[in-house]
């Protein structure tokens, strides 16, 4: 902190309050003249002490607990929790809850894809992209409504399995949506790569090298973009993703039309994947029983939200509330990238890389204390201390 | 003397100065952002929303910041619109003809509308705000890009019509409309225009989500609603200015609506189509691509009109 204080300099914040940030989140920009010579990041303005509230809560009322942890990925966060607990309790939730679980996870990969695609291009000022992907999102929203009554905090999870059935109805509606999601990402696929404007914005803009992408420990799409092979759902599949696998959507070039571009795909991806349960559909239970209390031990549950993987760590002391829950969420992995990325960029550039990651400041915010090892970073040249 | 002063008094502040801009220029606000929303499949303002915004911002609290020139801060806003205002006289709205006209009529209009950018650009500079200060170097360097190929490209036409009076100009174009001899003069002065006006693709000085509003971060109340009234009236003399110089003039209301609709509607496609340059990018475009244009198409009306004589 010393060190940055006498900087030389003109220092741009950007945060905790700006037109720019849905979010708090608190960002020092260094600049020397339009070029961005510094950057500083300062998180934690949302921090709500959701690791701390899950230790006084039973195993199910966490469940509700982490779903609100994130706004825009609550079904994988229940998700992950929930395989975690089931993992722990000894107890395997029925296929056909498996294959809704991913059928959901799926749906809300495609919202949330949707909506960054929105903010993304509004960070560009590229305003009609942002409301023709944020009107086309109504559609996956409309589904996701339908089908569980909610549509953000769906709630579609319990410990053991899932809430809600599919009914023929219900599936007519959600592929009518689909085939329309379908043309309409192909159109956007289109804009997001031939556009000559836009272009001019993503492409060559913060290039990560995939060496810098694996030093920097990105995940998700973000790491795709730069060809790092790091997908849980291809890496390590859980749930359904074993019956139903998917195939890992990368892009060679790493900068900013690649995150776009990879995260497209992604959709025609769920797609695919989503028509492929619904033809597959296991049939038999929606849920297994789940004992109260959950026996002494400790597990990770690792799963691929929209933004990258999500970590969960969950001790158990035998009792009906969890000891530990840990939760990590991709935002944070990928922080560090725009640091490193927005450096010898326009100032301009700058929403855009952040915006590059998808970052969502409020589920990223927990307290720890981390050791930093310099020499770690030494490859990928200086970082501020 | 009654007699000749009620009359001037009367060009001057209703019709066609002064309520009559400010209620053109509102209407033309509006007309712009209900088209920008139509076409984004938003729902866009009511027709009354740029009255009421003006009213609001008026009726609010001015916050002078500390550390500011308190009397630049007061004043410049109101300079901004005054050289719209005084604008509006030597242009042709609403088809009327100009109010007042004299030799060189068009040099000096074009000037007074860069009052405004220029009041922007020392407004932004005043304050201590980061926001304003970068707002504002963005608002001069645009200032320094867009202005000379914007003003080569209106002054082709006066050019070939040999004078640099604006209804001499509209009286010679009004056979042959100079878009169809001058295109891509044309081109030129509607992107010009929308550089001029810092509407989107042109709108890195009050780029939101970088510096917020730019410039006019600082500014609330009276001034933003002053600078805003400046910016909508220098909409539409910059339209008609477009429309009398390449349009073949504007010699009736339903001329003028019929055209500088036309142009609105041209304006507002351009800004739901593109995403926002950078300002370097920007830079570029013009240095690189208008202003060598508009000198080529200045070199071919020379050519022409030297193998026409």
């Amino acid at each position: 902190m010393e060190k940055t204080e006498h900087k030389k300099g003109f220092t741009i914040p950007i945060g905790p309050q700006h037109p720019a940030l849905k979010e708090p989140g608190h960002f020092r920009i260094t600049v020397d003249g339009e070029i961005v010579t510094d950057v500083d990041v300062r998180l934690g303005y949302a921090h709500r002490g959701i690791e701390k509230a899950a230790e006084a809560r039973s195993w199910v009322q966490n469940l509700y607990l982490f779903e609100r942890v994130c706004g825009i990925c609550s079904h994988i966060h229940a998700m992950a929790y929930c395989l975690g607990v089931e993992r722990l309790a000894g107890v395997e939730a029925p296929p056909r809850a498996q294959a809704i679980r991913v059928l959901v996870a799926e749906l809300e990969r495609i919202h949330s894809h949707l909506l960054w695609l929105g903010v993304a291009a509004h960070e560009a000022g590229f305003d009609t992209l942002f409301m023709y992907s944020w009107r086309d999102r109504e559609t996956i929203m409309d589904v996701l409504e339908r089908f569980s009554g909610n549509r953000v905090n769906y709630s579609a999870n319990i410990l053991g399995g899932v809430k809600y059935d599919l009914d023929d109805e219900f599936v007519q509606f959600m592929c009518e949506g689909l085939d329309y999601l379908e043309t309409r990402s192909e159109y956007y696929l289109e804009v997001v790569t031939t556009d000559a404007m836009f272009l001019q914005r993503t492409q060559n803009i913060g290039v990560m090298t995939r060496s810098q992408a694996e030093l920097l420990g990105t995940v998700g799409p973000t790491a795709r973009a730069s060809n790092v092979h790091r997908d849980i759902r291809y890496e390590a599949p859980y749930s359904a993703y074993k019956q139903f696998p998917i195939s890992i959507v990368l892009d060679q070039r790493g900068d900013l039309e690649a995150r776009f571009v990879v995260r497209i795909k992604e959709l025609f991806e769920s797609y695919r994947l989503i028509r492929r349960i619904l033809e597959e559909l296991p049939e038999g239970d929606l849920a297994a029983r789940m004992p109260r209390k959950i026996a002494e031990g400790e597990t990770v549950s690792r799963v691929e939200a929209p933004r990258g993987e999500l970590f969960y760590f969950i001790k158990s002391n035998g009792s009906d509330t969890p000891e530990r829950v840990r939760v990590r969420t991709p935002t944070i992995c990928n922080m560090m990238s725009v640091v490193k990325l927005a450096i010898g960029h326009q100032l301009a550039d700058v929403p855009m890389i952040l915006a590059g990651i998808d970052p969502c400041f409020s589920c990223n915010d927990r307290m720890f204390r981390v050791h930093l090892d310099q020499s770690v970073y030494a490859n990928v040249g200086p970082l501020k201390g | 003397m009654m007699g000749t002063i009620l009359p001037v008094l009367a060009s001057l502040l209703l019709f066609p100065g002064g309520l009559t801009v400010f209620l053109t220029g509102m209407a033309y606000e509006w007309m712009n952002r209900k088209l920008l929303a139509r076409f984004q499949t938003r729902v866009g303002p009511r027709w009354f929303q740029p009255l009421a915004d003006v009213i609001k911002l008026l009726a609010k609290e001015e916050v002078v910041p500390e550390d500011v020139h308190p009397g630049l801060f007061t004043a410049l806003p109101v300079v901004a619109l005054a050289g719209c205002l005084t604008a509006a006289l030597y242009v042709p709205l609403w088809g009327v003809g100009p109010l007042y006209n004299f030799p060189g009529d068009l040099i000096v209009t074009l000037f007074l509308l860069s009052l405004l950018t220029l009041c922007l650009g020392i407004a932004g500079a005043n304050t201590f705000d980061r926001f304003s200060l970068v707002g504002a170097t963005r608002a001069f360097t645009q200032l320094f890009s867009y202005e000379a190929p914007f003003l080569l490209a209106l002054l082709g036409p006066a050019f070939v019509a040999g004078s640099w009076q604006i209804d001499e100009i509209m009286a010679s174009g009004a056979a042959r409309w100079v878009i169809l001899t001058q295109p891509i003069g044309f081109i030129v002065a509607v992107i010009g225009l929308i550089g001029k006006l810092e509407l989107p693709p042109f709108d890195a000085p009050e780029a939101e989500t970088e510096i917020v509003a730019g410039s006019l971060t600082e500014y609330s109340g009276r001034g933003l609603a002053l600078f805003h009234m400046g910016k909508i009236i220098e909409l539409v003399l910059g339209i008609t200015l477009i429309a009398a110089l390449y349009l073949g003039g504007l010699y009736s209301p339903l001329d003028f609506l019929i055209k500088t609709i036309a142009l609105l509607i041209v304006i507002v496609i351009l800004e739901a189509l593109f995403a926002r340059l950078r300002i370097d990018q920007s830079v570029g475009l013009w240095w690189r691509y208008g202003t060598l244009l508009v000198l080529l198409q200045w070199l071919g009306t020379i050519f022409w009109k030297g193998v026409a004589i």
